[in-house]
């Protein structure tokens, strides 16, 4: 094991046409043209001295120690600000060069403290390396001048701390923070000597609008910004590269470990979905993989009433399979089922679905993709043919105008949040469509051009109204729709969409959207050149899910925006597996590749591979399944790595299904909700601990190495072999690359994936296959996986979720930066720190009808449920619009959700719920049960 | 043949009947329906909406749902 | 009929009492019955005559001067209104030597008219240049500034024509005329009085540049100290658009600074106008391909600006004809610091600097002798009387280790410490550096504290060589001409003055 160094070339990659070919140093090389003087020299080896040059932020020339001899040119220009020419002939090392940049570092160091013995930094510390570089033996200025050696650290955020005696001014943290990050959260206060970094305007870090991703501090070449991690232990050893297991954006990181210690997780530079930038997330909110409420013993108990016993992995398997046995004995082969994790392995998720098919012996299985994204599956793949985006993240760098959607990415998907950022500071145009003000409307040097702030549950009236003013006005491509799409459905779709109920203005009462910002925007779109639309759970959480992913690729084909990069139909997933755990078969209905079940011939694949009989016809999907055990018909379930009691909607329906069921198996790092009413629960392993793949939003599959053992014995698929096994199923895979092998060898899609391949090309977006061995960044290029384009008809239905007098708000969900889903990892970090409890947005207008005030608690009642929380008043929201999100289980935001679901995939419709708030005062009563019985529900007996 | 079933199976047919009646005319919506359900149903919840088909017990459920679930029995 | 009598309006005049010499005059003529418009026209540019009142009578222009509101009744009762006699009476100030000898092209009509009279511009001239222009193309005009010989007046000297060229190239939609009015040099006064004095003539030389380069919106950079030259200019634009001339494809408003010298420096000056902190942009890119918010931008000084209206009125060759060497035209130097007539003095390249301090700025007011001058402002070298034969010209200031910046000349008389001078230059550095670069913005602090120790006679010949280092390290590591001229000034007072800074053992030192 050793450490893994990244070469930085000091400027960002240039894309260029033409070649550029220059001496350096007496050796010629080819460079794109408008490379640096600085980088095309480290192409050839050779590293110019540099402090504020790094390739991640554009050249800024300020610490002149670059500086080169050109020959024909007066002075000594910056290598790093200096673009290459033909025939330039440069001289990165001469006397002169010696001198001035001594002459820099001599500067440099007369204002540093010389505590490199003890410094944090030490050993990876560019100043430190430049006073080598350039053979510095003395400071003559002395060190008793001007300094800045007793300015106060800011050790105000908890994962990185501010030495400003240490700052040597390169701005390379304000840098990224503009360029990589797109916060602006960072300046330099002062001129001149007096300069420094300062988070806004001298505020402390945690105080400012730093949002914590850490490009700072992973920009600094000092120990000014360092992880207080590194602080306290010193630097690591050794590393690996790994895949964040949070978001569905599946950042790579350089896991820096000292031994089993993890010590940082750098984001990667290579990483193709991240290219080297990070959230606070993924970059530091890692401490739960060792906090103190991990469970690593498995334990089993006969009543959801008794305290756990704590039991060997043997007696915890053999218990497990002779439950199942027993029910499947007494109730049915099809009264058992289980659940894959979205958070888990390709590997693991596959494994799991392998075991409900083969070795219980029904296609009892779903994931928790059921109540997020379900309805792109179904949507994409009946109009394009593929269950999946269209597009790579780098092709947002192409896109002109972007469509947000029922997303929020600058807090779900932060990194890939900071390149649509990136791409809007550099002109291309945005349209938001989401009934809450998010960030991206308008904030630093970001500025929707149309916010259509629509009604919750009114997508589909919204962008059937977009059609028709794209169709009516005469702005379809036609071209594209002629050749590329099913014709017969276009003209018939087109004369749908024309009818004059679809119409903005005929559209607006339901919608609330002006007329006239709808028509703008929808020209907009159809106009402005490559169109790319993103979207979230806004669009799939409503009863018209899928019929809203159907409308939004009705819009990309009509107008052309299909099929290049710089355009597409993305959906930001919200798991950093979801597109993974659907890719292998989680769903009830389907096999890995998304093969129906029906389908002969890949049933008989399965049966022949797997060597058992495999049912024709679908299992249950989650929902389905809670009814069933409701109704005394369904008995047992395996979770691996799921809440389903506070991530699911309708948390009393969801209490009642699992009380009704006589083994719920729990597999996961903590006892969560859900463990409240297991019977078996299975210590799981955490990415650290594993080795396998993720698969990300834009059907990346990237490697997840181990880098410690799992502090529970096992990594997660071993846990479903031994079941598997348990249950006379045998399963002998000696490692997780063997279960992709066969992943690869019964799915067309995955055809050509191998984890050496991977290791190779890093990451691999399917499909990979002979026909594409490298991967596919940009879906249907040519044609549509499907053969021709499919428009479908989207008529309006609006949901059977109305306000009325006694519920006259709508609520809607979503996510906040700092916290993670239902919170299980997030809220084991210091990551609580900036948000410690869900809160309630109102608008001032509705809070005040109800003399509600900001920061006091208020009742949240629906039909379904009450709760009770804080509320923040805020015009984020419009009047009539409420809004919170489902972190904390003290909140259970989902007891107040209700059963609607999409019509076609039962995607619960988290995001409208008719509610009333009114002035509480603390929790309700049905908090302080459940907190109570959750207490006990953990109740762990001693050991004897 | 529990309160759950006639709450939860009847809706979800009469919102899957009603996105294929969007879609085209009474036959294409019937067939429509039907294929959806067989897709994505489990059995179980087919032979459940039947069971409340037959036992009278599925008034709201609609036309179009009514001959699809007949059609798959 | 009135009778007109003239009134500076501008700073330096206002300064010294002008409104209340206006006042007064108001005042005397309603007492005598007299109709009297009194113009505020700006200041002819020698200030030691302020406040200089000029009287238009039938046999021309009488000036007096200077005159204080005291003076006023006595000058009233002398008949200054038909020009009368009185020891404050200068008759035709055109005649005065000081104005006799320069050669007026940019200033032809400051002193002499309504600044804010747009009739008074025609009538003198102004709007010639411009009519001229846009009878041309615009690569006809960008030929004829070429070949003017105009370089910028800024301090840097880089042929105007050139600049231009490359924004006229540069692809569109969007481009920018910047006119940097942010006057910072210690010393000079020039960009003031032109915009004060005459400032449609800024407004005619920006649309001229405008229409050069194709250009749709011009902002005029003017620094905070200057109140008058603000409202000046703001006036000239609302006038000139409701004449119609401008706001026609060209517009252009005037931005304030906010006081720090190096937005002087056009890339700081460009990030200051889009709202951010006034640092220092590397170069390339070029303002002219990626300037004001990313566009193909002109940058130009107020006198290079104000130079184009003349070259297209009365074409390249009377420009080019004047002047010295590579150095064509006029150049207007401002004459400060301790000198007996201190002023603008516009004239043709090529007078000596002996000339200048000795004979045109009448040497020392004080009467000492004068011991050393700098020229260019604070970056300037100091120069001994035995450089005193080099001629005002760019490249005979460079060949002796000095510049001529925006044409600020400072006298200093014998008592002038240049140690000091030369620690002031790092602590002026100091106080203004952006903070941007290592050279500057560390090396100006530590080399006050070298020179504190070597005046403190601290290993003085050690010293010696660490100012000296350090010096070459900021002179050709620094990002502008902040840091990399501050050397100047330090280098040339020890070159010349090593006397200063220690005495007998340094010179013993230093052999």
């Amino acid at each position: 094991m050793s450490f893994i160094q990244e070469t930085d070339y000091g400027t960002p990659a240039v894309l260029a046409d033409k070649t550029v070919t220059l001496t350096i140093d007496g050796v010629q090389v080819s460079v794109p043209e408008g490379t640096s003087v600085m980088r095309a020299a480290k192409e050839l080896g050779t590293t110019i001295p540099k402090l504020c040059a790094t390739d991640s932020v554009a050249a800024f020339g300020s610490c002149r120690l670059c500086l080169v001899e050109i020959e024909g040119r007066a002075g000594t220009p910056a290598s790093c600000t200096t673009p290459v020419a033909e025939g330039m002939v440069v001289a990165t090392q001469t006397p002169k060069l010696a001198k001035l940049r001594k002459g820099v570092m001599e500067l440099y160091i007369s204002d540093h403290p010389l505590d490199c013995l003890t410094c944090a930094a030490n050993g990876d510390c560019e100043l430190q390396d430049m006073a080598g570089a350039v053979g510095l033996r003395e400071v003559r200025y002395g060190y008793e001048g001007a300094n800045h050696l007793t300015a106060e650290k800011d050790a105000s955020n908890p994962y990185f701390t501010y030495d400003a005696s240490k700052c040597i001014v390169c701005s390379r943290c304000v840098r990224a923070c503009e360029e990589v990050q797109g916060t602006f959260a960072l300046t330099i206060s002062g001129r001149g000597f007096e300069s420094r970094v300062s988070p806004g305007q001298s505020e402390a870090f945690m105080t400012s609008e730093c949002v914590s991703c850490g490009a700072c501090v992973q920009a600094c070449p000092t120990a000014t910004l360092t992880e207080t991690r590194v602080i306290e232990i010193g630097q690591p050893e050794h590393s690996a590269i790994t895949t964040c297991a949070y978001c569905g954006v599946g950042c790579t990181f350089k896991a820096e470990m000292r031994g089993e210690e993890l010590v940082r997780m750098v984001p990667w530079k290579d990483g193709k979905a991240n290219r080297g930038h990070s959230c606070v997330k993924g970059r530091f909110a890692w401490g739960y993989a060792t906090h103190r409420e991990r469970v690593t013993e498995p334990m089993i108990r006969s009543s959801i009433d008794e305290p756990w016993k704590v039991v060997s992995w043997d007696e915890a398997i053999a218990h497990t399979a002779s439950e199942f046995r027993r029910i499947q004995a007494r109730y049915g082969r099809d009264s058992i089922g289980g659940i894959t994790s979205s958070r888990c392995t390709n590997e693991e998720t596959y494994l799991v679905q392998k075991l409900v098919r083969a070795a219980f012996g029904n296609h009892n299985v779903d994931t928790c993709a059921r109540v997020c994204h379900s309805p792109t599956g179904y949507g994409l793949k009946t109009t394009f043919g593929t269950s999946a985006g269209t597009q790579d993240f780098d092709s947002v760098a192409h896109t002109d105008v972007m469509v947000v959607i029922g997303a929020n990415p600058t807090d779900a998907h932060p990194v890939f949040a900071s390149r649509m950022k990136k791409r809007l500071r550099e002109g291309a145009r945005l349209i938001v469509i989401d009934p809450r003000r998010i960030d991206l409307v308008r904030s630093t040097h970001v500025e929707a051009d149309h916010h259509l702030a629509l009604r919750p549950g009114t997508n589909v009236a919204v962008l059937t109204a977009m059609a028709h003013v794209i169709v009516t006005e005469g702005l379809v491509d036609e071209t594209y729709v002629r050749e590329r799409c099913d014709l017969q459905a276009y003209a018939h779709w087109a004369e749908f969409v024309a009818l004059p109920q679809h119409s903005p203005e005929a559209t607006e009462a339901v919608t609330g959207v002006p007329a006239a910002e709808l028509r703008a925007a929808a020209r907009l779109y159809a106009t402005g050149g490559n169109g790319a639309i993103y979207y979230g759970l806004g669009v799939t959480e409503h009863s018209q899910g899928s019929t809203t992913v159907m409308a939004i690729a009705n819009l990309a084909m009509a107008t052309g925006n299909i099929g290049r990069p710089g355009v597409g139909v993305n959906p930001l997933r919200g798991q950093n597996n979801v597109q993974g755990a659907c890719d292998m078969g989680s769903f009830p209905h389907e096999f890995s590749g998304y093969r129906h079940v029906s389908e002969d011939e890949t049933r008989h694949l399965f049966e022949q591979a797997w060597g058992v009989a495999l049912g024709a016809e679908p299992g249950l999907r989650i929902p389905n399944m809670l009814d069933e055990a409701v109704a005394g018909a369904f008995k047992g379930i395996y979770i691996q790595g799921e809440d389903i009691l506070q991530s699911d909607p309708n948390t009393k329906h969801v209490a009642a299904g699992l009380a009704a069921m006589e083994c719920v198996v729990v597999q996961d790092l903590f006892l969560n909700e859900t463990a409240n009413y297991a019977h078996v629960f299975l210590p799981g392993s955490t990415f650290l601990e594993k080795v396998g793949t993720f698969t990300n939003a834009e059907r990346r599959i990237q490697r997840v190495r181990r880098v410690m053992r799992p502090r529970n014995g096992y990594a997660d698929w071993e846990i479903t072999q031994r079941l598997s096994n348990a249950l006379g199923y045998p399963m002998d895979y000696a490692h997780p690359s063997q279960i992709m092998d066969e992943i690869a060898r019964l799915t067309p899609t995955f055809a050509g994936v191998s984890f050496d391949k991977l290791d190779a090309l890093g990451s691999i977006q399917w499909p990979c296959n002979d026909a594409a061995p490298e991967g596919t960044p940009v879906m249907h290029i040519d044609h549509f996986v499907r053969g021709k384009g499919q428009f479908i008809l989207t008529e309006y239905v609006p949901t059977e979720e109305k306000v009325g007098p006694r519920y006259p708000l709508l609520l809607t969900t979503g996510r906040i930066l700092s916290q993670y889903n239902v919170g299980a990892q997030t809220r084991r970090t210091e990551n609580s720190r900036w948000h410690e409890e869900d809160v309630l947005e109102i608008h001032p207008h509705d809070a005040e009808e109800r003399g509600v005030r900001d920061g006091e608690w208020v009742r949240l009642k629906s039909r379904s449920g009450e709760t009770a929380l804080r509320a923040k008043t805020t015009d984020r929201v419009a009047p009539g619009v409420v809004y919170t999100t489902f972190h904390h289980p003290l909140t259970q935001a989902n007891v107040i959700t209700t059963d609607y679901s999409d019509w076609a995939t039962n995607c619960p419709e988290y995001k409208v719920t008719a509610v009333q708030v009114s002035r509480g005062n603390g929790p309700v009563e049905w908090q302080v049960e459940y907190s109570a019985q959750a207490r006990k529900s953990r109740r762990i007996e001693a050991a004897e | 043949m529990s309160a759950v079933h006639a709450t939860s199976v009847v809706p979800m047919a009469n919102q899957i009947a009603t996105f294929f009646v969007s879609q085209g005319d009474h036959a294409a919506a019937v067939a429509g329906t039907a294929d959806h359900i067989k897709a994505f149903w489990a059995p179980v919840m087919r032979r459940e909406l039947l069971a409340l088909v037959d036992a009278g017990m599925a008034d709201g459920l609609s036309d179009v749902a009514r001959e699809a679930i007949l059609r798959l029995r | 009929m009135s009778l007109r009598v003239f009134v500076p309006g501008d700073m330096a005049a206002v300064a010294v009492g002008a409104d209340r010499v206006a006042t007064a005059l108001a005042t005397a003529a309603r007492a005598a019955g007299i109709d009297l418009e009194v113009v505020r026209n700006g200041s002819r540019g020698l200030f030691t005559l302020e406040t200089l009142v000029e009287v238009d009578t039938p046999q021309g222009r009488i000036g007096y001067g200077p005159v204080d509101a005291a003076d006023v009744p006595g000058l009233v009762a002398a008949g200054l209104f038909e020009g009368g006699p009185h020891p404050l009476r200068l008759g035709d100030v055109a005649a005065l030597p000081f104005f006799a000898r320069q050669t007026r092209l940019t200033f032809a009509r400051a002193g002499l008219t309504d600044p804010l009279s747009l009739p008074d511009y025609r009538t003198h001239g102004g709007l010639k240049g411009l009519e001229a222009a846009l009878a041309l193309t615009p690569a006809e005009v960008v030929a004829r500034v070429k070949a003017s010989g105009l370089r910028g007046r800024g301090g840097a000297g880089f042929p105007t024509g050139i600049k231009w060229e490359t924004v006229l190239a540069a692809a569109g939609p969007h481009k920018y005329i910047v006119c940097n009015a942010d006057e910072g040099d210690s010393g000079t006064f020039a960009d003031r009085l032109l915009m004060e004095a005459d400032p449609f003539l800024l407004v005619e030389g920006m649309a001229i540049a405008a229409h050069a380069v194709g250009a749709d919106q011009g902002y005029v950079y003017i620094r905070s100290e200057y109140p008058f030259a603000i409202a000046q200019m703001q006036a000239a634009i609302d006038l000139a658009r409701a004449d119609g001339w401008l706001g026609r494809g060209f517009d252009m408003e005037v931005r304030v600074g906010a006081g720090a010298y190096v937005c002087g420096e056009e890339t700081a000056l460009l990030e200051s106008l889009e709202g951010r902190r006034g640092q220092v942009r590397a170069k390339p890119p070029l303002p002219a391909h990626r300037g004001l918010f990313g566009r193909p931008t002109v940058i130009n000084n107020v006198l290079s600006l104000a130079a184009v209206p003349f070259i297209l009125a009365e074409g390249a060759d009377a420009y080019q004809d004047y002047g010295f060497g590579r150095s064509r035209g006029t150049m207007p130097i401002q004459l400060a610091g301790d000198v007996v007539n201190g002023g603008v003095f516009e004239a043709p390249f090529g007078l000596t600097l002996g000339e200048l301090v000795d004979d045109i700025a009448g040497g020392c007011a004080s009467g000492r002798p004068v011991r050393a001058v700098q020229v260019g402002g604070p970056l300037g070298a100091y120069f001994p009387r035995r450089l005193f034969d080099t001629p005002f010209d760019y490249e005979a200031f460079t060949a002796r280790g000095g510049l001529i910046g925006h044409g600020g000349v400072v006298v200093f008389n014998d008592t002038v410490d240049l140690a000091q001078q030369a620690r002031f230059a790092m602590e002026f550095c100091a106080a203004e550096s952006c903070g941007k670069c290592t050279p500057c913005r560390i090396g100006s602090t530590r080399g006050v504290e070298v020179i504190d120790r070597i005046v403190a006679g601290e290993a003085r010949a050690a010293n010696i060589a660490v100012l000296e280092d350090l010096c070459d390290t900021m002179k050709l590591g620094s990002l502008c001409a902040l840091g990399g001229f501050t050397p100047y000034p330090v280098m040339s007072a020890l070159d010349h003055f090593l006397e200063d800074f220690g005495g007998a053992d340094v010179r013993r030192a230093a052999e």
